[in-house]
């Protein structure tokens, strides 16, 4: 076999004989269903996703478009034009913006748009090869009769090089070409001193060669040009540009998911985690993207009552043990304890008993639920429109997108929230033209009819006090204003007392401050109404998914951490007789057994010694306890020997050349 | 001289273009004469933008002598020299006449090709000059690449190197009795009258019609106004910092426009230099037009991009762990256990006071502020472990803290450091070091936006 180096399996046999039992049992038995579900909730999640990020790139490229066309038309200086990218640590973002620039760019005929990266090529002759081999192949493929042109490339005579320029000024002459841009990746990446000889000699070419760089920095241009050399940087006529950065692409993809009635609704704990993972660790949007699909993906694969999510379900497609499993669910017995408590046995008895019963109180509160969650979203947005309205005013920080529904699906804005009070006493002490904008505010469509027209005619009232204020030239004040009150200080018996007093307010004043509370009336029923609990309404289980540990064992794996448990206590991973907890609590030495895999021997030994370990120390110590085994030496050695090499190969030793019978220590527990 | 080497007014109208380059042009004409015979190898030789090229390049057109220019500094290896040699000298052959071989195979691998390339292009020809223009700062020659050069005439009777370089060492040719001829950069007076030649606008738009300022006055006020500010830029920067006529114009160039605003809003009449000087000394004194910057400055207008706003931070373990990267480069690790260890909370204070004696001599070493030092390496486990000792809070640590080290090495702010098998990622122990961009004052600011005081954890 050595020889071969692959080889076509022919398995011998016919398979097994008895054919394998593949049909799913129980609550399995609607996976089918449910995958067809999950695929068509999450491509529509998906697109709406995407569309909202291309919305955010359009910007950058817009500009980027605007700059390249103008670098087209401008005659070519000695200087290349360049944009610089500022993209922040995360690469993903520049790629989303080049990507859609070059489908942009390379539709048009006469430019030319190709991306290199530091991994392209180590020296400048790759580097070109690369640059050229991009730019001149690009436009054999779509159409066949630019196959006469290739033959006449060759007219020249004299073969080129292919690193040689000149084979692409050769080409941009040819096909009358208007522009070369080159998108640089990772400037990063690069070597400083290739990156110079590159520029440097575009430079000298861009007489012949139309070329436009896209420079993209991760950290800053400045950091950029002290790694050029002077002549390149007397090259480079640059310009910046920005793309979104990843805070506020997060809060956009996040609007995207939860805004246009979602099958799902990511819970607080678990968006509170996401977040959070994506602020410490990580920037690019799409690890946020994988997070909500593998939301989607587990909800459905894992929880079998997704299957009441699909739109079109029928009574009669569901298999009947999936409303057993619907009634152990905790909030339907919450509702059914509620019931009872209402002296309605019999309702309780009917849900139980009745499948179609459960099935349409399922259908109608789920319903009932998404009406409620696509309802907080208007009430999030106002709340965080008066919060930047607000902001001004020293109390209240604006609070974002991702803040606001954390909070909301915690049930942390419910009427009696700190949060929602101190927002309205604020409201309260402010001043007429903040109120204006705040009733201004509550003109969004979707909120409901009854509460707009109240504003309405709020707003109404505001202008005609406002109005008569301005004509005797006064502003308007509350009640509750702090501007209202002086401090007054008195001394009484030596003592100074301090008193507030209220300024005595005038009747529009008065006016003024009812119209606040009436205000503040509407926005706490506004919001009462619609910020409710999720965890309170009747299957939220099915709605709402807060699973937070799927989602951190499978996206925040710690291998270093396996590693180390599974070889300081194997009975963790191996379950055996001879070293469980039973031994320690008989008073054995639990640690050190010869029972336990030898490597997991030697490393407990290593995790005593110091940075640099004798050999020979090391191996009389795992002798030491092998020897109960009955083993002979030799053996013992050569089990020795293994355990070591593979310590090695798990990188916690290597060999030091300090001394020769020595290994260095090169990891420690617990990093 | 018996026989002129070329028509005067060839040559006057020569020494007109390129001015305060009289004698170059004489010797030029003197050596490269279309009549008689020539030195087969000629090396120019001068500092940067002293036109060495540009001179050389509108004789050879003016002599008419058939010729090829060769631009080494496009020539990314010792060979594509080569073979664009061989291509340049066909080229300018087959202008001349069309009956050669349309196609030529120019592979041409090193010297000795060139040789034969050359020999079988230049057969029965009269004369011809072959230009390596920037021999010196050629990419990958072969160290015979020069000598060889110098040589190739001594094959190839009609023909006539010529070697553009910067600062020839002395004897880099191996071969004595080459004529040189010296392009000196220009001094002061020089400099000037080259930039006068051509005095840019005082006014962009022009001036309003009540003013009475025709053409005529303009051109005759920039061209009184024009050499004197220049004399002033070259005193003030010029002399300094900005010699070889390329830099000087531009710095010229750049100031110009801010210098005469006083006189597009009417402040100073045109001829009021001196006063204009004092006014506009501040431009003099900064000396920030010096520097290049790769991006260009924006042009004040309506429709200038707004100034970039949007900042991208680093995420917040990649901030704590480029700290911890600092602190692993630049202490050392015998001071770990008094600097991180949770223990010793308070033995990290700088001793205050002193004694006497201990303050009053400076040691002998000298020792040069750690900061300003090179970054030593450290290994991984080193800096994950002032990481967890550094952090205000306990670390759960999974595998994206791995990710952020191979975000901060892709971003060159942590690098590996060499040694064995330092290309080898899965090399245990492997040692690693924090990039050249950061800095003391970078690891500061980081510092100062997590609230972390990282100054009591530097080892002085």
């Amino acid at each position: 076999m050595e020889y071969e180096k692959c080889y076509v399996y022919e398995p011998e046999g016919q398979g097994p004989a008895k054919r394998r039992q593949i049909e799913p049992q129980g609550l399995q038995a609607s996976w089918k269903l449910r995958r067809e579900a999950y695929q068509a909730a999450w491509r529509a999640q998906k697109a709406q996703i995407d569309a909202k990020l291309s919305d955010l790139n359009a910007y950058a490229v817009r500009s980027l478009t605007a700059f390249l066309d103008e670098a087209a038309q401008s005659p070519q200086s000695s200087a290349i034009p360049t944009a610089i990218l500022s993209t922040g640590p995360e690469a993903s973002s520049s790629t989303a913006v080049t990507e859609q620039l070059s489908r942009d760019q390379n539709a048009q005929k006469c430019r030319v748009f190709l991306s290199i990266s530091a991994s392209t090529g180590p020296n400048l002759k790759a580097l070109l090869k690369a640059i050229i081999q991009k730019a001149t192949s690009r436009q054999e493929s779509p159409d066949d009769d630019d196959e006469d042109d290739e033959v006449t490339t060759r007219k020249k005579g004299a073969k080129l090089l292919n690193y040689d320029l000149q084979l692409l000024a050769d080409y941009v002459s040819e096909r009358q070409l208007e522009q070369v841009a080159i998108a640089v990746g990772d400037t990063e990446g690069f070597d400083s001193d290739l990156l110079s000889e590159l520029v440097e000699l575009l430079g000298y070419w861009c007489d012949r060669i139309p070329v436009v760089l896209l420079l993209s920095v991760a950290t800053s241009a400045e950091s950029l040009q002290q790694r050029l050399s002077r002549s390149a940087v007397r090259c480079l006529k640059g310009q910046m540009f920005d793309v979104a950065a990843s805070a506020i692409q997060l809060e956009h993809a996040l609007e995207a998911v939860v805004a246009d009635h979602p099958t799902i609704w990511p819970g607080s704990d678990l968006i509170g985690l996401i977040l959070e993972r994506q602020s410490d660790y990580i920037q690019s949007i799409d690890s946020f993207t994988h997070a909500i699909q593998y939301t989607y993906m587990s909800h459905y694969s894992a929880n079998a009552l997704s299957i009441l999510l699909i739109p079109s379900i029928k009574f009669a497609n569901i298999p009947p043990d999936h409303f057993e499993a619907l009634r152990n669910v905790d909030s339907f017995r919450q509702h059914c304890r509620g019931i009872l408590d209402d002296n309605q046995a019999s309702r309780v008895r009917e849900l139980l008993d009745s499948d179609e019963k459960l099935f349409n109180l399922a259908a109608d509160s789920i319903r009932d639920l998404r009406d409620r969650l696509n309802s907080m979203l208007p009430a999030m947005k106002l709340l965080q429109h008066i919060q930047d309205i607000l902001h001004s005013y020293p109390v209240t920080p604006t609070m974002p997108f991702s803040k606001a529904y954390k909070l909301a699906m915690a049930g942390r804005l419910t009427q009696d929230s700190s949060f929602i009070r101190s927002m309205l006493l604020s409201v309260r002490k402010s001043q007429q033209h903040i109120i204006g904008q705040v009733l201004q505010a509550f003109n969004i469509s979707s909120i409901p009819a009854t509460f707009r027209s109240q504003a309405e005619t709020l707003g109404k009232e505001l202008i005609r006090l406002s109005a008569s204020a301005a004509g005797e030239n006064v502003q308007l004040r509350s009640e509750e204003s702090v501007k209202n009150s002086t401090l007054r200080t008195t001394v009484v018996a030596q003592k100074v007392e301090l008193s507030k007093q209220k300024a005595t307010l005038s009747k529009r004043d008065e006016s003024y401050t009812k119209l606040l509370r009436r205000l503040s009336d509407l926005l706490e029923r506004y919001f009462g109404e619609a910020l409710v609990d999720p965890k309170t309404c009747l299957f939220h289980e099915l709605v709402v998914y807060d699973l937070r540990s799927p989602y951190r064992d499978t996206f925040t794996p710690r291998p270093r951490q396996a590693i180390e448990r599974a070889l300081a206590t194997p009975h963790d991973y191996l379950d055996c007789d001879c070293c469980g907890p039973d031994a320690a609590s008989r008073g054995k030495e639990m640690m050190l057994a010869s029972s336990q895999p030898t490597t997991a021997v030697l490393y407990q030994l290593y995790l005593e010694s110091g940075s640099l370990i004798n050999v020979n120390d090391l191996r009389q110590a795992f002798l030491a306890v092998t020897a109960e085994d009955g083993r002979s030496e030799e053996e013992n050695t050569a089990l020795f020997q293994r355990a070591l090499a593979e310590l090695r190969s798990l990188g916690f030793v290597k060999g030091t050349r300090k001394r020769a019978d020595h290994v260095a220590k090169v990891a420690w527990r617990g990093l | 001289m018996g026989i002129p080497l070329l028509p005067d007014e060839l040559m006057l109208m020569l020494k007109e273009q390129w001015p305060c380059r009289e004698t170059q042009i004489t010797q030029l004409a003197g050596l490269l004469s279309p009549t008689r015979s020539s030195p087969s190898t000629l090396t120019i030789y001068g500092p940067h933008a002293t036109g060495k090229s540009d001179v050389l390049r509108s004789y050879l057109d003016a002599a008419k002598l058939p010729h090829a220019i060769v631009r080494c500094r496009e020539c990314v290896t010792g060979r594509h020299l080569l073979e664009r040699t061989t291509a340049a000298v066909h080229r300018s052959v087959q202008q001349e006449d069309d009956e050669d071989a349309l196609n030529y195979d120019g592979r041409c691998e090193n010297i000795s090709a060139l040789v034969v390339h050359l020999q079988r292009l230049l057969e029965k020809r009269e004369k011809f000059v072959l230009v390596f223009d920037g021999v010196d700062k050629q990419r990958d020659a072969p160290p015979t690449l020069l000598p060889a050069l110098a040589r190739l005439g001594e094959f190839i009777p009609n023909l006539t190197t010529i070697l553009i370089v910067q600062h020839p060492p002395p004897r880099f040719l191996h071969h004595a009795g080459i004529p040189h001829i010296q392009f000196p950069s220009y001094t002061r007076a020089q400099s000037i009258h080259i930039l006068s030649q051509k005095p840019p606008d005082i006014f962009v738009e022009a001036p309003p019609a009540e003013l009475d300022y025709d053409d005529e006055t303009h051109q005759e006020d920039k061209a009184w106004l024009w050499p004197r500010f220049c004399a002033a830029v070259w005193d003030s920067l010029g002399e300094s910092v900005a010699r070889d006529l390329v830099s000087f114009r531009d710095v010229c160039y750049k100031l110009w426009q801010p210098f005469v605003v006083p006189i597009v809003k009417g402040d100073f009449g045109t001829r009021d230099f001196s006063r204009l000087l004092v006014n506009q000394r501040k431009l003099f004194q900064d000396e920030s037009v010096l520097l290049d910057s790769i991006i260009a400055p924006v042009k004040a207008g309506p429709n200038a991009p707004p100034s970039s706003t949007t900042t991208h931070e680093l995420p917040y373990y990649a901030k704590w762990l480029l700290i911890a990267a600092y602190l692993a480069s630049y202490n050392p690790p015998r001071l770990d256990a008094l600097y991180f260890m949770k223990s010793t909370e308070r033995k990290r204070r700088k001793k205050g006071g002193g004694t006497a004696r201990s303050g009053g001599r400076l040691s002998q070493k000298r020792s040069v502020p750690r900061h300003l030092l090179a970054p030593s390496a450290f290994t991984l486990d080193r800096v994950l472990a002032i990481l967890h000792a550094i952090l205000p809070h306990d670390l759960r640590t999974t595998i994206d803290i791995y990710a952020q080290i191979a975000t901060l090495s892709g971003l060159k702010l942590l690098v590996r450091s060499g040694g064995i098998g330092s290309a080898d990622p899965l090399e245990p122990g492997s040692k690693w070091k924090v990039g050249s961009v950061v800095r003391w004052e970078n690891v500061q600011g980081l510092a100062r936006s997590l609230k972390f005081d990282v100054v009591d954890y530097v080892a002085e």
